[in-house]
């Protein structure tokens, strides 16, 4: 913005019409994390937390805490395991998708919609369906068995991490969907043309003409489901219950039992603040490639 | 730029503040009488309930009806919120709490009393207190176990009972020839293997509940005479509780007296079963069961029996053992400290536990009063009168703050112990392992414990 303004931009700009915006995100964004911070380093919890200001100062024996005698190391590789399995697995499904709706064709936009359904369905009630379907008696076993696979318990035990990846890939491919799609919009009719008039197949035309385009959507998509995956919490919450089952201690769920059942705010704000740095690696690499790209591209 | 900027951001801040703080203080203040009839004319107390999914238009009707009455009483309006979860319960509780301002008045699970005592936010009641809601001794003895951490420290007053029985299903105990329901838990055990077959089960059990199973494990630890939590101290690594959860666990994975589903049930499904008449005994349920169940294919063909008492591997309760049917299970009222109008919050508080709000409540929704006298009235019913024999034969779990960590723990073993029932025996050394971190986390809750 400096730089900007050194270039020509007029040395007054009425930058005071900036306020509204940056008030809201002083109060909605700023403030927010700093009570966070300030928490984090508080022993505070059922005893103290009526009189919070004043609530024990105990520096970062929250934080070390957390790393050493909770279980948050484990909530965390099994959160980044399940969000890195569930975004791989959407990628290839959500842009097979996109490119089988390409073009035009009878019911399209009935297929269209109906892939819509998994995303805009809440994920409560997509946990409670699934809760129902992989019950031990439930209509999930009751079909895998009619193909002679008795898979055993979904809700609990090592099946309840592929139980998640399941129901979270179920209801996650659609956004790489509507991404590509909207990416797929983007390309210039004339370029297949072009690539039809080189001679070139229908691979070579996705390679060299679909995939470079849908570079920065796809991008998007990925880091958008990644960190919705990382930070989901109701999914993981209504599909399993607390206390969580071993395999499917994901870290929202972990902050959160920390906080509402064992009522420790200040450890559980640690956890919080840590998982915020968690979710702002991908984040600034993502924001770090964009920006090279606009850079470029100036 | 930058600090005219940063001089612009502070005054956006302080004019929030002090919108903020402005909100803050809308409330009204108001007097209170102090003396004689509370004159409540234009104030509004707020209460903060359960929401009731059983009876809901009912609720409606009853919250209308209090409201009059107590309008006509003292001219004061009563405002009723409900919350569906007790994590909804929870987060009014802290914003209120914290901010300072929310419900008068709240109707709190019993277990989690000794939680909001820790908190510091309520009234805690004097002698005073206990006679503007008409005299401490109108409440059952039994019921008053957990409304603070002694006589002179309480803050709960009792409202509802909702004591924990068995029911069975009075045709599969007869086709089994059993005359009565067991009084041990092994002889349940026993009884219940009895009537396992032909796709149905002994016991109806919800293994997947988030509360049901620490329940059970207090009950045969108490019984055993160890209450799980001495003062300071988490007694969850006694022999006793290895029993309890041996006991529990091996119903699913050695004796097969449970549906093997059931390790994926809630509470809510094993009551369906029992209701399906596909088990023999549904353990751990309240009076709350009876409209479910009177509408099940088992409406008319079951009763409700007292719990074992005797614990696992015993044949009588053992000495220091408490003969304990039920947790001191139900609703306690809390006033919060913050209210401008404690004595018309009492004033309601005792129109809530008057005698014939009590039979109201009772006659509404199903759950027991706790005064003495309406409490004599309803052990006439037969039906009902092992329920209300329960509820004074209830113990009151221990009221240390960090009895929900403890509870967490316990219930922790559970679900954690799950995924090794199939292989048809309880994993002694896993379950030692698990046993030994829910005694860790325990102790570290109760050590912080003030």
């Amino acid at each position: 913005m400096t730089r900007t303004n050194r270039k020509g931009g007029p040395a007054q700009r009425p930058l005071w019409m900036l306020a509204p915006g940056g008030v809201l995100m002083l109060v909605v964004i700023v403030v927010p994390l700093l009570v966070a911070l300030y928490i984090s380093l508080l022993d505070l919890d059922q005893y103290t937390f009526r009189e919070w200001v004043q609530a024990p100062f105990i520096g970062i024996d929250n934080y070390i805490e957390a790393v050493s005698k909770s279980d948050l190391v484990h909530g965390v590789l099994v959160s980044v395991g399940y969000a890195t399995l569930v975004t791989v697995v959407i990628l290839p499904v959500g842009v097979a998708a996109a490119l089988a709706t390409q073009d035009r064709f009878a019911g399209r936009a009935v297929v269209r919609s109906v892939f819509l359904i998994p995303y805009v369905l809440p994920a409560f009630v997509v946990g409670t369906v699934w809760r129902i379907i992989l019950q031990p008696d439930g209509v999930g076993n009751g079909l895998l068995g009619h193909l002679g696979i008795h898979p055993g318990l979904w809700l609990n035990g090592p099946l309840s991490f592929w139980a998640l990846v399941i129901v979270q890939t179920w209801t996650a491919w659609p956004l790489v969907y509507l991404l590509t799609l909207a990416g797929l919009q983007g390309i210039d009719p004339t370029m297949y043309e072009a690539a039809a008039l080189d001679g070139a197949g229908w691979w070579a035309k996705l390679r060299y003409v679909v995939f470079p385009f849908l570079r920065g959507p796809l991008a998007l998509a990925l880091l958008v489901s990644f960190l919705h995956n990382l930070n989901n919490f109701t999914l993981p919450f209504v599909l399993f219950g607390v206390p969580a089952p071993h395999d499917v201690e994901v870290l929202p769920v972990l902050t959160y039992v920390e906080s509402f059942q064992n009522f420790r705010f200040g450890l559980s704000t640690a956890m919080a603040v840590l998982s915020l740095i968690l979710v702002a690696i991908p984040l600034s690499a993502y924001l770090r490639a964009v920006r090279l790209n606009t850079d470029e591209s100036a | 730029m930058m600090a005219k900027r940063g001089s612009g951001a502070f005054a956006g801040a302080l004019v929030l503040c002090l919108a903020l703080a402005a909100c803050g203080s809308t409330k009204d203040a108001g007097s209170t009488a102090s003396s004689g009839a509370v004159d409540g004319t234009g104030k509004t107390l707020d209460v903060l309930m359960g929401a009731n999914t059983v009876f809901p238009t009912q609720q409606k009707q009853w919250f209308g009806d209090i409201s009059a009455k107590f309008k006509a009483q003292t001219g004061a309006t009563v405002n009723f919120e409900t919350f569906s979860s007790a994590n909804d319960e929870l987060t009014k509780i802290q914003t209120s709490v914290l901010s300072g301002q929310g419900p008068d008045i709240y109707a709190l699970g019993t277990t989690f009393t000794p939680t909001a005592y820790a908190t510091g936010a309520f009234v805690t009641l004097s002698a005073d207190d206990w006679t503007k809601i008409g005299g401490r001794d109108k409440f059952l003895p039994a019921t008053l176990g957990i409304s603070g951490p002694d006589k002179s420290h309480e803050v709960g007053i009792p409202f509802a009972s909702r004591p924990f029985v068995m029911a069975y299903n009075t045709d599969l105990l007869k086709a089994a020839g059993i005359d009565k329901p067991a009084d041990s838990w092994d002889a349940l055990r026993d009884q219940a293997k009895k009537m396992t077959g032909n796709g149905v089960y002994g016991l109806a059990i919800g293994y997947a509940d988030s509360f049901d199973p620490w329940k059970f494990i207090w009950a045969m630890s108490i019984q055993a005479g160890n209450p799980l939590v001495n003062g300071k101290k988490a007694q969850l690594d006694d022999p006793t509780v290895r029993t309890a959860y041996q006991t529990y666990l091996g119903w699913e994975a050695t004796d097969k007296i449970v549906d093997p589903a059931s390790v994926g049930w809630k509470n809510a499904q094993a009551i369906a079963a029992f209701g399906a008449g596909k088990a023999a005994y549904l353990p751990m349920v309240s009076a709350s069961s009876k409209v479910s169940l009177d509408k099940s294919s088992v409406a008319g063909k079951y009763a409700y029996a007292l719990m074992p008492t005797i614990p696992p591997g015993a044949t009588s309760t053992a000495s220091g053992g408490k003969a304990a049917t039920s947790i001191l299970s139900g609703d306690n009222l809390v006033v919060a400290k913050y209210t401008k109008n404690k004595d018309l919050t009492l004033a309601l508080v005792k129109l809530l536990t008057s005698p014939d709000q009590q039979d109201i409540y009772y006659k509404t929704f199903g759950e027991l009063p706790t005064t003495v006298a309406e409490a004599k009235i309803v052990s006439a019913d037969p039906v009902l009168a092992p329920i209300v024999d329960s509820a004074s034969k209830s113990v009151g779990t221990p009221f240390s703050g960090a009895w929900s960590q403890v509870q967490l723990a316990l219930v922790n073993v559970v679900v954690q112990s799950v995924p090794n029932l199939s292989s048809g025996k309880v994993d002694d050394n896993a379950l030692e392992g698990l046993i030994k971190s829910a005694q860790s986390t325990a102790q570290a809750a109760l050590d912080k414990a003030k």
